[in-house]
Formats: structure tokens, sequence, C-alpha cells
């Protein structure tokens, strides 16, 4: 296929008489062969509208070779987004303030699983407790940002960045991926519409809905709508470079849509989590070369209506991701070895319950930690004990970035100073 | 063919049409040039709008009618599994499409979007569903009018009082969200409170009611106002009174006339209307403006587009995906028709919004559709437009109750047109300007053809490579920025 690589492109018979044709073909020449290292696609010689003969440029279809060993680790992040409640979802049973600030909201002890002398699961969790039991489950309880931040936007912001201090919009992930080996520009995908600010900066990352949706339509026939499309985009602007990553990503990106989406047991809950995660699954098995995941679960901010053991939305979107997590991993299959999930929340909520089976923001949370190297079947972090007061809050014993730290050194190599400049981290444990 | 163009308006006077329109075509040019210009359209706008005869938009809405029933009868409709309150939230950004399609008077219904993503209240949420249609028409109604005004209509509204938790608060243990995200999202902007000023906010927002789940009646409920001294941000107040509804009315258009309020209603103008990261001197100066005119808006977008910077920014701005959805019907010339089936292209219309990364309203944070680009600037974004543009330019999809206009409309019947003659139309036609060279070599590339090339009803482009062209110019730089 590489044949029109290197011959010439004809340019005599293909001029169209734009001025700016000539600069315009050697560029798409050269990102041609740049592709084309990466991606084995098929020329498509379709009839030239005006029936001047083949389109020497046309080349469209899809990678036919994974890009990536397909030995390599996979980090999905999944951001809980709202603040979770984390004294809902890992509950402090021994601390008897939990119980006395909330008469309502408060889970029974006796209602727990996987249960220790301090801690236990929100029942809605039940999908996840076979992970528990056989170790590769985990949970940091009283964790989160040196410092509180109440506020949804400035926390979720300075929590993905990851660098106090530094004015660079460059989210830790997108740090981690210049440190890791690779070309895929799959290498950092983000399930959604927008790219998160945890990937953001000077690494290319894709975004993709549904992997279904992931094609430039209008290039089954030739590759003319690409060529159009690289010549209208190459500037500099932030949807120039949106328009080449899609292209790229989007050619990348056969092989995961030629994956078929998996039927695990447990099955994928219908919800919007639950199908990112079925995706996710489709998007490693294919081995494109994703190495970063992101995942978004909403509806977390929970003022009112968090609910009961009964009913409401703790109960809901426990248990959609307990769901969607232990379905996932059932879904990875041997692939499971290499995949880590790691949950964040931009804070926690406060101790005391308001008057509408809600919490209003508080500061530290619980992450959960699953999957590939996780030493799991165990609560770790230290417990600071709770305050009954209007501003009781669960402070931080441990940086959220101590156990990001711990995940990306072991699972991928890296160094800490890369990814979080100017960061110490404590030793968690949670990862062999 | 050439005779026939229609006369375009200068770039400056394209710039702010579009910049504060949804999509230059010939209607809209044609009200700029009766008003005299731009400057004088524009004016008109503001102050006028109703001088700007609008029936066409008007009738749009009765084509779904549920979009004026009552709360507690939307609600009994969903409980009985009539119609569910997201089909209803469907119709109202399907409303607001072919609204801002059809409309004559954009600045008007750009206002209105505009305050809709500040004081946002989401279309999605089963409880506020029931008041969103009338929290929309509520800022429609002071869209071009005072912030102050504004502000006590939104935060009082129902609406926002179920989204954000307050609708049930009590003196009990006042819950904190709608108090903090007033601070943060419609006022003063975070950093410029703290803890304590979020919980008198919240403590000063207790009383505030809506019987939810049952008549969905709006009413203030004293027994749950918390009494007592309150202070936020150097508003104080003795606060002594069963009956809060002065204090809160006192205390929001304290914060209406703050400095640090001025400086982010402006921030978020020149925002969405100048440039991402809009300078500071432009955001200060429209603060002024916004404080001398006891927060009155009509003089601060004045100021904003009388200002060099806003005219040094004519197509820096990404369009969003409800924005590009609307420009890509009206740059076609589409008609919408009365929607007679689910997937008529009136109904389907939310649908292609959502697949370009959003429907209107529809952001489920409370910070609201964002106004920077960089959102907006994603890959699964370019996907998405594209795939619009591309099923559009064919007439492909959506195909039903909609009429697209036919190759005919740009290749004349008798004598052949040259093809860059033939970009040249279309690029009037679709984007009120001359082709520039890269869109012309852009669409050598698209269909193959020469520059020269003479294109007749005969030849392949017309009879089945149009779409080809459509699809490149919209797909282009020139069609996404605004």
């Amino acid at each position: 296929m590489t044949t029109h690589e290197t011959t010439s492109p004809g340019r005599t018979s293909r001029s169209c008489g734009c001025p700016d044709f000539d600069e315009a073909r050697l560029a798409l020449s050269r990102r041609r062969l740049v592709g084309t290292a990466l991606a084995g696609g098929a020329v498509a010689l379709g009839p030239s509208l005006a029936g001047t003969g083949p389109q020497a440029y046309a080349v469209t279809g899809r990678t036919a070779t994974a890009l990536a060993a397909p030995g390599g680790s996979v980090l999905v992040l999944l951001s809980l987004r709202g603040a979770a409640d984390g004294l809902s979802l890992v509950v402090p049973h021994a601390d008897p303030v939990y119980y006395a600030a909330r008469p309502r909201l408060a889970i029974p002890a006796a209602s727990l699983l996987a249960a220790d002398a301090m801690f236990g699961l929100h029942p809605a969790l039940a999908p996840l407790v076979p992970m528990w039991n056989s170790g590769t489950l985990a949970a940091v309880h009283a964790t989160g940002m040196a410092t509180p931040n109440r506020s949804h936007f400035a926390a979720m912001e300075a929590i993905e960045d990851a660098a106090p201090g530094s004015s660079e919009r460059n989210g830790w992930l997108n740090r981690l991926l210049g440190e890791l080996p690779g070309t895929s520009p799959l290498q950092g995908t983000a399930m959604g519409n927008q790219v998160p600010t945890s990937l953001f900066g000077a690494h290319p990352a894709f975004v993709v809905n549904r992997v279904d949706n992931a094609k430039v339509s209008g290039t089954e026939e030739d590759g003319r709508r690409l060529a159009s499309l690289r010549h209208a985009w190459t500037g500099s602007s932030p949807m120039s470079r949106a328009v080449r990553d899609a292209i790229s990503g989007a050619e990348t990106f056969g092989l995961a849509r030629d994956t078929s989406a998996g039927t695990p047991t447990p099955a994928y809950p219908g919800t919007g989590l639950g199908k990112a995660l079925s995706d996710v699954s489709r998007i490693v098995r294919s081995g494109v070369g994703a190495e970063v995941i992101t995942v978004d679960q909403g509806d977390w901010d929970m003022h009112t209506d968090a609910g009961t053991l009964e009913w409401g939305d703790m109960k809901r979107n426990a248990g959609d991701l307990a769901s969607s997590i232990a379905a996932f991993f059932a879904d990875l299959g041997p692939a499971a070895d290499r995949v880590t999930l790691v949950t964040l929340s931009e804070f926690g909520r406060r101790v005391k319950e308001n008057d509408d089976y809600g919490t209003d923001h508080g500061f530290g949370n619980v992450m959960f930690v699953a999957g590939a190297g996780v030493r799991g079947g165990r609560y770790y972090g230290s417990w600071p004990g709770l305050h009954d007061t209007l501003d009781g809050d669960l402070l931080v014993t441990t940086d959220y970035r101590s156990v990001l730290a711990e995940v990306v050194t072991r699972r991928f190599g890296v160094s800490v100073a890369q990814v979080f400049p100017g960061f110490a981290p404590q030793a968690v444990g949670v990862m062999a | 063919m050439a005779k026939d163009r229609p006369t375009l308006l200068s770039p400056s006077q394209r710039h702010l049409v579009t910049r504060f329109g949804y999509g230059v075509d010939a209607t809209l040019a044609r009200d700029v040039r009766r008003a005299g210009g731009a400057s004088a359209w524009f004016e008109r706008q503001l102050t006028r709008p109703g001088s700007f005869p609008d029936a066409p938009a008007e009738a749009v809405r009765r084509w779904w009618p549920d979009l004026d029933r009552k709360p507690a009868d939307l609600w009994q409709r969903q409980v009985q599994e009539v119609r569910g309150g997201w089909q209803v939230m469907e119709d109202y950004g399907r409303w607001l499409l072919v609204r801002r399609i059809r409309t004559r008077r954009p600045v008007l219904e750009k206002m209105t979007e505009f305050w809709e993503g500040m004081l946002h209240v989401p279309v999605s949420g089963d409880a506020q569903f029931t008041w969103r249609v009338d929290y929309g028409d509520t800022i429609r109604r002071h869209a071009l009018g005072r912030f102050d005004q504004l502000l006590l209509e939104t935060t009082t509204h129902p609406a926002m009082l179920i989204f954000l938790s307050a609708a049930t608060s009590t003196k009990r243990a006042p819950n904190e969200n709608l108090g903090r995200e007033l601070l943060e999202l419609h006022t003063l902007g975070a950093g410029q409170y703290d803890e304590d000023d979020v919980k008198a906010s919240a403590r000063i927002l207790t009383g505030w009611h809506v019987d939810l789940w049952k008549s969905w009646d709006r009413s203030y409920v004293k027994e749950d106002h918390w009494t007592g001294k309150v202070e936020v941000r150097g508003f104080s107040h003795t606060n002594r009174k069963a009956d809060g509804r002065a204090v809160t009315k006192e205390y929001l258009r304290y914060l209406a006339h703050h400095p640090d309020t001025a400086h982010r209603v402006c921030e978020r103008l020149a925002t969405k209307f100048v440039r991402d990261d809009p300078p500071r001197s432009l955001v200060k100066r429209l603060a002024k403006v916004y404080l001398r005119n006891d927060t009155a808006i009509v003089p601060v977008l004045r100021a904003l587009v009388a200002s060099k910077e806003f005219r040094a920014s004519a197509g820096d701005k990404l369009r969003d995906p409800s924005e590009d959805v609307v420009a890509t019907y009206r740059a076609l010339g589409v008609e919408v028709g009365r929607p007679t089936r689910n997937d008529s292209g009136a109904n389907a219309m939310i649908w292609q919004a959502s697949g370009l990364g959003l429907s209107p309203h529809a952001w489920p944070r409370p910070d609201g559709t964002p106004v920077t680009d960089d959102v907006w600037a994603s890959p699964a974004r370019a996907l998405g437009s594209m795939s619009m543009h591309w099923s559009m330019a064919g007439g492909w999809w959506p195909s039903h109750g909609l009429r697209y206009r036919e190759p005919k409309a740009w290749v004349p019947a008798k004598k052949p047109i040259r093809f860059k003659d033939l970009v040249d139309d279309v690029s009037r036609d679709l984007l009120h300007r001359p082709a520039s060279r890269r869109l012309l070599e852009t669409a050598c590339l698209a269909t193959g053809c020469k520059a020269r090339e003479k294109i007749d009803r005969e030849h392949g482009l017309y009879q089945w490579g149009f779409p080809r062209l459509l699809a490149a110019v919209l797909d282009s730089p020139d069609h996404l920025a605004c």
C-alpha cells in the first residue's frame, strides 16, 4: 500500500489550479508518511468526479495492526463528579460520631459489606464484593488535597491539574503521557465529549463519546474528504489540533470499532457509566494503544435526597458504580491483568447531614483502587476521627497524589517528579 | 450567475451580526441593510427587538404544546406515563433550536441563551423540569434588562430553588447548595467568598419553598426562615423578621451591584462575545459601565461592541454545538416544518446537537454551558460536526419534515459555471463571504475538480458529487468560527 507514498503524486495531472496546491500536497504527503508508519490502511482508487483519473493521495481505511505492545499497563481514571460522599461508600462504623452526626443518612453497621473493625462497604456495592474477596479491590480512606477547597469547579481543576503553584494548564495524566513510550494517537483517551483537565495539555488526547461513532463519515469511498479536511485545518488553533487528532485517532480506532462489545456476567447496567466502561473494555481488548483512559460518572452532588438504604440517589449511584466496575473487569477477561482502575472525586462531603437527606460540601474522601497490581481486600489510610459540628469534616490524612503516584510508578515505571512536580509521596501500600 | 450575487455586508458588519446572531443569511443581511448598517441594526435589536416582525419564529411554540402546560399537569402526565419530563425537555431544546434558526431578533435570543447559561438550571432533572420552560421565559423577559432584576427573578424562581436544593431548605440545617453557587457562579466568583459567607447566604435564602411532588406551587414559608444577624461580604442585616423576603431582595440587590459581580458578569460576556481570556482592561471598562448604569445590560453590550478588542476578534470564536447545528441549517437554507413524526427534522435536531457534544442547556453541572472554545475544540466534537455536516450536505439525515435546497440552486440551467466561481457562489451563500484561496483549494481536494473546470448539470459534481462541496464548506474554519 505504500506505492503512493514514494511515487510522485502526479502534480501536473492533478493540479487544480489552486495556488497553494503543491504546498498542500507536500503537507499531505508528510502527514501520510507519518500516518502510514502507524497504520496499514488500504488505498482506495475511486473515480474522480471530473473524470481525471485515480486519486494518488486517496487513502482511508483503518488500522490493520495494533499500535502498542498489547502487554502494556492501562490506567482507567474514573471521576466521581460532584463530590461523592465517601462516608457513605466506605462507612466508618466504629466511629460513633458518624452515627451521631447522621441520624437519618447513616448506614447501619449490621448491613455493611466486607466489614473490618473500622470500616465497611455500602450494601449497594455488593457487586464488588467478589473483587474485594479475591484481593483485586481496595479502598484508601481520608484522602484528598492538602487544603480544603469546596468549590466543585476550582477543586476539579486543582485535583486534576495536580501541580499546585504551577500556572501551566497541564493535567497530571497528560504529564504521565509525556513519560510513556508509544506513538498511538489514542494513548490518552477520554470517554465523553470534552478533554478533562487531567488529560489536557501538550500531548494529544483523543476524546470519544461512543466507540462506534469514532470515525470520519464520508470517507468510505476515497480519501478526498480527509485530504480536504487536513488542508482546511493546518493552523495552530485548538480546533485545528482537534480536527487533526480526530482524524488520526479515528483511523487508528478501526480495531476498537471492530471489537465487539462483551457480554460479561454480571452484565453492565444500562447506564451512561455502564456503556462507557463497556466501550473502554472494547478499546483495551482491541489493543489500539490506549494506556490512559478517563471516564466520568456524574450526579454525586447530593445536597438532598441522598436517601437511605431503601431509596435515594446514593443507593442508585453507588449501585451503578459497583455494577459497572464489576462488569468491566469480568468483560476484560485476560486483559484484566493489565488494567488498574482508580476512582477520584473533587472533594468529599461534610460529616453532618443537612435537613433534607443530603450533605453539603466537605473535604476528605475515599478512593477505590481496583485491578492489576492492587493489594486488595483491605482498607488503607489513617483514620483521623470525626467531629460532629457544623464544619465537621473528614480530615485528609493521605494526599490523593500518594495513591496515584503508587499506581503510576508501579504500573508504568515512571518517576514521581515528572508527573507530580515537587511532591514527595508517602507510602500507602495499596499497590504491589 | 455573478450578476445575481447578493451584496455582502462589509467584513466588520458581518462580524457584528455573526457574533451576535446565529449565522448570516439573506434575510438577516436585508434586515441589517434596511436598518442602515450593522450598528444601527444592533441598536434596534437591543432597544426595540419587537420592531423586527417575528411571526414565523413565534409560531414554532405551538409545535410542542407541552411547553405551555402547568407544572402540576406536566408532573401528572409523567406519573401517569403519558409523557415523561425528559421528553418535554427535549421539546424545549427543539423549540429553542428552531426558534434560533427562524428568529429575526437574534440579539435577544442570544442574550437569553447567555443568561440561561450563566444562571444555569439544566433541563435534565426529575423535579425542576416542571418549572424549566417558565424559567427560560422569565430569563427572556429580562435578557436585555437589568442584572439586579434578572438575579432576583432567577434566584427565587422555583426551577432554581429546586435544582440547587433551596426549595426545601429550612432553618434547622440550611442547605448550602444555592447559597454557595449564588456567590461563586452567579455573582462574586470563585475565591471572592469564604465558608462563613456561604453559611450566611444559605440562611438568608431559607423560606423560599416549592411544594415538590405534589402541587408544585411556590410559596414562602416563614416558619422555615432562619432569623438572626447575617453577614456576607460587606452585606449585613439584622434579619429579625420571620418573613425573610425583603432580606433576600436586599441581599440579591447588594450582590448584583457588587464590583466583583460586575467583573464576573462582564468577564463572561467578554469571553463569550470577544474571545477566550479577554483582556483585563476590557473587562474593567465594561464593569465600570455596568455599575454606572445600575446593572443595566444594554449599555454594557454597546460598550463591548464599540471596543477595539471586539472589532479585532472577528472569527476568533468557535461555534459551540448548538450554534453549529443552527448555523448549519441557516447556511444550507434548510426549511424546517412542523414535526409529525419522531424523526422529523424539527425533532431530530436535538440529537444532532447532542451528537456534537451538548444539546441546549443540558450541561450537567451548575456552572452552565461553557463559553470558552477549548471545551468544544475536542476530537469528539470534530467528529460529530463532520458527521452532521456530511449528512446534511447530502440531505440524507434528517430527511423528514425538511426541505433542502437542490444543487440547481447554485448551478445554472443553461450556461456552465467555472468551478472556482461556483465555490465562490456557494461560499457567499453559505458563509456570506467570498471564497478564500484556502477554501477553493479545500474544495478542489474534496471534489477532485479543477479551479477552471466547467460545471454543468451533466457534470458528476452536479449529478452526485455536490454534497462533497457543501460539506467541505461546512467543515471549514470559515463556518465553524464566528
